[in-house]
């Protein structure tokens, strides 16, 4: 369908029109004229803008930021359990500085010939059988470093209660046979009393037996045992447990359980250190 | 666009000058600029089946001066002038084949881009930009009718 020609009117219209627009031009050029209805227009569409903005985006968005804080604030508080543990062990091994070490110039020259950084490698738990802990002999723990490193074989694993035990094997995932496993021999000493200390296969309890004949002081309930640092793995001095129960075996032996004062279950950070 | 309702259009047009507002600064790097509102109400009056009136045009072009922050008259002028030249020339186009049709709109659009430049934009007024302008609206406008063709069988 064609469409109709424009008549005289039209025309004339159309003549107006661009004219008005003309004078519309002039006017907001030189007079600003309009300056109030355009900043009135921009005022509602800013105001539009904010409006629909507060009233749809935000809410999301404030939701999304709260999910966001909370799982960042449960990430800073894994980070700083974390900082907490090390420091813990940190502060385990410098109160104990002097018995893992002779000197401040013997942790220096331990730390310059090995070219160690660090005195211990954190290390948290992957694996720990708990029902095995309870019931049976078998104590064991893996444990995995936060910084690989390699030749950890037989280093002694502590917490910041004490000794744990040692790695026995692993390369990346690291087994540490724990003191309370029957397969453990800890050498200990209190005083003149030597004595090489069994894992017992029950919690936190290492037994000790000796020949009365050859040992003649008599031991008391609740005297404090010390690692020997006879086996060469653990450093000297530390305090291992105290004699919780004394037990006649026969008329040559007697055997006493000591009550350790590490657990494996106090944390689930550990310090690995270097072997000795 | 043939029957299109006015508010329908004047929400086109609102569209189109946002699209157009946020692409002018990256394509005015390569001299480029594609009056896009300006294209789409001409587009309209040319589609249009119905006897459109020359307030309409006016109207449109205060509207498209309201929300593109330009002088008011500006558009309105160039709206009732290019109504003005469609509706003259209703009759003549449909002897025309595309490629004139998109000339005839490329030129349109570089008389919209020089006039807008010597009104607002004087001391940066650059034949470059007209030259480069004229040759890419020819080419969207013939790539886009093909388009509108094939779209159109595929229908």
């Amino acid at each position: 369908m064609s469409r109709v020609a424009l008549t005289a009117g039209s025309k004339f219209l159309y003549f107006f029109f661009v004219s008005i627009s003309g004078l519309f031009l002039y006017i907001d050029l030189n007079y600003k004229s309009f300056e109030g209805i355009k900043n009135f227009y921009q005022s509602f569409i800013i105001s539009s803008k904010y409006f629909v903005k507060s009233t749809t985006v935000e809410p999301i968005t404030f939701l999304y930021e709260i999910t966001k804080e909370k799982s960042y604030l449960i990430n800073e508080n894994k980070k700083l359990k974390l900082e907490l543990d090390r420091s813990y062990i940190s502060n385990f091994i410098i109160s104990n500085d002097s018995k893992f070490f002779v000197d401040d110039e013997a942790i220096k020259n331990f730390l310059n010939i090995n070219s160690i950084e660090k005195v211990f490698y954190l290390a948290k738990l992957q694996y720990f059988d708990n029902e095995m802990y309870l019931c049976c002999s078998k104590h064991r723990a893996f444990i995995q470093l936060y910084n690989s490193h390699n030749d950890l074989l037989g280093s002694p694993v502590v917490n910041d209660k004490g000794i744990i035990g040692q790695i026995i094997y692993g390369n990346s995932l690291y087994e540490v046979l724990l003191l309370t496993d029957i397969d453990h021999v800890l050498p200990i000493v209190s005083g003149n009393h030597f004595c090489n200390a069994r894992g017992s296969g029950k919690p936190e309890i290492i037994i000790c037996k000796y020949n009365n004949k050859l040992w003649q002081q008599k031991v008391e309930i609740g005297q404090k045992f010390f690692s020997s640092g006879m086996g060469g793995i653990y450093p000297k001095g530390i305090l291992i447990g105290k004699v919780k129960e004394i037990r006649e075996v026969d008329e040559n032996f007697t055997e006493f359980d000591i009550s350790l004062t590490s657990s494996p279950l106090a944390s689930n950070v550990f310090g690995v250190l270097e072997s000795l | 666009m043939r029957n299109i309702g006015i508010t329908k259009f004047l929400i086109i047009i609102f569209i189109a000058n946002i699209i157009e507002s946020l692409s002018a600064p990256y394509l005015i790097n390569f001299y480029l600029s594609i009056p896009l509102t300006f294209l789409i109400f001409s587009f309209g009056i040319f589609r249009s089946s119905r006897k459109l009136s020359s307030l309409f045009a006016f109207s449109c072009g205060l509207y498209v001066d309201l929300i593109s922050s330009s002088p008011f008259g500006l558009n309105a002028g160039i709206f009732t002038i290019m109504s003005y030249a469609i509706s003259i020339y209703a009759n003549t186009f449909k002897l025309f084949s595309y490629i004139q049709i998109c000339i005839f709109f490329g030129i349109a659009t570089v008389f919209y881009i020089g006039f807008k430049n010597l009104i607002m934009n004087l001391e940066n007024f650059s034949y470059l930009l007209l030259f480069i302008s004229f040759f890419i609206n020819i080419l969207l406008f013939l790539m886009s009718s093909m388009l509108r063709y094939y779209f159109h069988r595929f229908l």
